[in-house]
């Protein structure tokens, strides 16, 4: 069933323009990235576990890596600044989309969980990115979280092209590697 | 030819002269060799920075990652791998082999970089 991908990447993309027509403030962003990189670490536990495809077990290990070394920077940087995360409308949407995969990944196995893990990392780090650049870089007041948003963005990128190098080794295949 | 004092003086200055500009010119002008020269590479960004860096056999490259995640500078052709560096890590390489090497990040498969060994 594809539903579920589309539904995360349309509630993801509504609540984001939402946050655009708003705004967003330092801590309502710090709150967005924290949250965006966990949902893609425990997405990435998930297919670690799952998967039994090398390529997807090595993807998997380098989104745990990455996203917890980019959180790691940014929870030290908010804490430096004095700013304290908070929760909004676009980290809670994320947050709950993250779950919403994650059940449906749990009910998977094989070759359709390797497809439904990377089809959704390829469609969550577009979306991603598109809020990197839309919300929070424009919306950043504060120099060294821009910076920092900024530095990290050219990796969300990396892990897009990665997904989709993957997405397109499985499309016609259905073996393990 | 009479030798005296005032030439002997002469002689002595002239050496001393001699030897403090050797000395001062260092060792590498004495010997006439290059100095093997040590370059750094930021991995910043996720990418390589300069993404083509050429050097002469002999000198040393640094790679320092800039980057809050681990990164590799692998070059099967070249026959360098640094392995794992850690953020905030350096990892230094003589390069003695002469040629054009594509290196990349294992972990990384967008990120790829040429050192050049002349």
């Amino acid at each position: 069933m594809k539903v579920p991908a589309i539904v995360i990447a349309g509630t993801l993309l509504f609540a984001v323009a939402g946050a655009s027509a708003q705004g967003v403030n330092d801590a309502q962003i710090a709150s967005i990235v924290v949250t965006a990189n966990q949902v893609d670490i425990d997405a990435g536990k998930l297919a670690q576990s799952t998967s039994a495809n090398a390529e997807v077990k090595k993807f998997a290990e380098r989104m745990i890596t990455d996203h917890t070394g980019v959180n790691k920077s940014a929870v030290e940087l908010v804490t430096k600044l004095k700013v304290t995360p908070e929760d909004n409308p676009t980290s809670q949407s994320l947050k709950s989309g993250g779950e919403s995969n994650l059940a449906h990944l749990k009910t998977l196995k094989g070759a359709a969980f390797d497809k439904a893990y990377i089809d959704h990392e390829v469609t969550y780090h577009q979306q991603v990115l598109d809020a990197v650049d839309k919300t929070l870089i424009p919306n950043a007041k504060n120099e060294e979280l821009k910076a920092l948003l900024v530095k990290v963005r050219p990796a969300f990128v990396a892990h897009l092209e990665h997904a989709k190098m993957l997405q397109s080794s499985m499309g016609g295949s259905m073996g393990k590697k | 030819m009479p030798v005296n004092a005032s030439s002997y003086r002469t002689a002595a200055v002239f050496a001393a002269g001699l030897t403090l500009l050797c000395w001062s010119m260092g060792p590498a002008a004495a010997a006439d060799a290059p100095k093997a020269a040590t370059l750094t590479v930021a991995i910043d960004g996720t990418t390589f920075q300069p993404a083509m860096l050429t050097v002469k056999a002999g000198d040393s490259v640094t790679w320092v990652n800039k980057d809050p995640f681990p990164h590799t500078v692998t070059s099967a052709a070249g026959g360098f791998d640094s392995r794992e560096i850690a953020p905030g890590k350096s990892w230094k390489y003589t390069a003695a082999k002469k040629g054009e090497f594509t290196y990349v990040c294992i972990f990384h498969p967008t990120m790829s970089a040429t050192l050049k060994v002349e």
